[in-house]
């Protein structure tokens, strides 16, 4: 468990790095609209490209980036597959090009296939490279507690949430450390967490539980009491060390994912328009 | 307080080898020691950018029977040491042999080695969980499938050897003071009666008292049962009080081994490396250098006070005697 680092932030300096984390939060939620835009194979193309391209800018290693594939790769390739087996085209002069048994392939239904493994690739790709790989969870939650601040007007408690996620973002590798550290020292005294049965296994897990949330609570309230004697009390009047402050770069960041959005649904028009590329 | 002369079968190897090699002469060299460490070398994060060697070729003998303190700044090597004595980690490079067996030799046996080489972390009073302390003292006993009349027997005797009086053993271990707590864990690991019992910073965050009722448990068990005791800990004071041998710790390498006295007496090396004898044992040196004719080897301020008191008196005499001639 040890070297566990939560949401993957990568550091580095490059523009990606360098914007407002509340840019990033809007491009990124735009950006998963644009995949969604897409319709054609030359609008797939450009979102695929377009990955690519912010892969580049953000100057994180491909192996980097793609470990983070590596978990859905399952989902990705099922989700693929049904495409292809049940996907009919009902469309005039459509012959499948596989007939065997009980299956039948159709050339859309290859299409589907791919364009949703495009689909489900760069959104996970783009959304990490905007959040998790280019920015600190710290600066993440400042970013959501300003954008949601509106809210406040309606009375959601912002700040509060902001400070539960920061805190529970901060306390994530300490408590990780900390289940470490038990299961250690439970192992020295014989425990046995691999072998036995399902109930066996559960029941040696009780040695870690008990201590950890022991040592959770306390934490907690000692945590409770330091925010105290430095006179917390919420979100009202509070300043930060680190002011959010919008730059030309977001500005500009802003105008260009707008012109991609834009050129996205472009091709989209022009695709079904005059029937140029395949069309889902 | 008695002295006890250790006898170093090998006083050439009180290593002053300041970059022992890989595999280089061993320190504080035994015919059979309890724990053999050669040429270890352990390395954290390997091949990434913080890459940190936490011991680097130490090679060292730990005499069985006895009590040895193992002394070193944070981050000298010393809790990642002990690690290895128990198979909780493995080193990259160098053996660990008890009873002159490599405990790695048959590395799914390993478990087996945890319960002859017992280790009480540090703030082990975090890891108790059960309802009541006689549960936890006997949870280690149990995992090692002994007898219910076998793990009372061995309960109770560890609760003796640690201070804690029979009716704390119905209560609940969370009922009870930090000083407490501490004491119900180490009775943990002391119950499955290892041969070689090792403790990281056991008094850490206690008082004085609690220091004192802790190192004397230790202390005691170490004696009655004749178990090799290993204890971990940046006190000066406290070592040169309760141990043995004293291995001292600087920059992932063994810098000393050897009896307390021999490792004492190099007050100058180890000031060197920012650790300090004992206040009491460096006074003592002061006033020898000053030429009082003090013994060496006082670690307490009780047999300070008792040699400086024979001086007085001595002197006193003196001088009477010669007042009436």
């Amino acid at each position: 468990m040890r070297g566990f680092t939560f949401g993957q932030f990568y550091p580095g300096s490059s523009v990606l790095h360098r914007l407002d984390p509340r840019t990033k939060v809007v491009a990124a939620v735009v950006y998963i609209v644009a995949s969604f835009l897409c319709r054609n194979t030359v609008s797939f193309a450009v979102l695929l490209l377009s990955g690519l391209v912010l892969i580049l800018i953000s100057g994180i290693p491909m192996k980097v980036v793609l470990r983070s594939v590596r978990a859905l790769i399952f989902i990705m390739l099922f989700t693929a597959l049904l495409n292809i087996f049940w996907v009919v085209d009902n469309s005039v002069g459509a012959t499948p090009l596989l007939e065997f048994y009980f299956i039948t392939i159709y050339a859309k239904g290859i299409y589907h296939a791919v364009f949703i493994l495009i689909r489900i690739l760069v959104m996970v790709v783009g959304t990490g490279l905007f959040l998790t790989y280019t920015t600190t969870p710290i600066a993440l939650t400042g970013a959501l507690e300003s954008l949601l601040r509106p809210l406040a007007k309606i009375k959601v408690p912002v700040h509060t949430f902001a400070m539960m996620m920061t805190i529970a973002l901060r306390f994530i590798p300490t408590i990780m450390e900390e289940t470490d550290k038990i299961m250690t020292a439970q192992k020295a005294r014989g425990a046995d967490f691999t072998t036995g049965s399902l109930v066996q296994r559960a029941k040696a897990l009780i040695p870690i539980i008990v201590p950890l949330f022991v040592s959770v609570f306390r934490r907690a309230e000692e945590l409770a009491t330091a925010m105290e004697c430095r006179c917390y009390h919420g979100g009202e009047g509070r300043t930060k060390l680190r002011v959010l402050k919008y730059r030309a770069r977001d500005v500009i960041a802003l105008l260009l994912m707008l012109l991609f959005v834009g050129g996205i649904v472009t091709i989209n028009i022009c695709g079904a328009r005059y029937g140029w590329f395949y069309t889902m | 307080m008695k002295k006890k002369k250790n006898t170093c079968p090998n006083p050439d190897a009180v290593g002053t080898e300041k970059g022992t090699p890989a595999g280089g002469p061993i320190m504080n060299q035994t015919d059979n020691p309890k724990i053999r460490l050669e040429g270890i070398t352990y390395i954290y994060g390997k091949n990434s950018p913080f890459e940190v060697r936490a011991l680097d070729g130490v090679s060292l003998d730990i005499h069985a029977g006895k009590l040895t303190g193992i002394i070193g700044h944070t981050g000298s090597g010393k809790s990642t040491m002990i690690q290895l004595f128990n198979g909780l980690t493995r080193a990259e490079q160098g053996r660990v042999l008890l009873d002159g067996e490599d405990i790695w030799a048959r590395p799914k046996d390993i478990g087996r080695i945890r319960y002859r080489v017992g280790l009480v972390m540090q703030y082990p009073e975090y890891q108790l969980f059960e309802e009541t302390v006689y549960a936890d003292i006997a949870y280690g006993p149990r995992n090692m499938k002994l007898s219910e009349e076998e793990i009372r027997e061995r309960v109770a005797e560890s609760a003796e050897f640690v201070g804690l009086q029979p009716e704390v053993m119905e209560k609940s271990p969370f009922d009870l003071s930090g000083g407490q707590k501490r004491r119900v864990a180490i009775a943990g690991i002391m119950a499955m009666r290892p041969e070689v019992l090792v403790l990281d910073e056991p008094a850490a965050g206690l008082d004085p008292q609690g220091r004192h009722t802790i190192f004397r448990g230790i202390r005691e068990y170490n004696r009655r049962t004749g178990c090799t005791v290993i204890i971990v800990s940046h006190s000066m004071e406290d070592m040169a009080q309760y141990c043995d041998d004293v291995v001292v710790m600087a920059h992932a390498k063994a810098l000393m081994a050897g009896s307390r006295d021999e490792v004492f007496a190099r007050a100058d090396e180890l000031e060197a490396v920012g650790l300090d004898i004992p206040q009491i044992t460096k006074l003592m040196l002061l006033l020898r250098e000053g030429g009082m004719p003090v013994p060496s080897g006082l670690y307490t301020s009780e047999s300070a006070e008792e040699a400086l008191m024979k001086i007085f008196n001595e002197a006193k005499r003196e001088k009477e005697g010669r007042r009436r001639t």
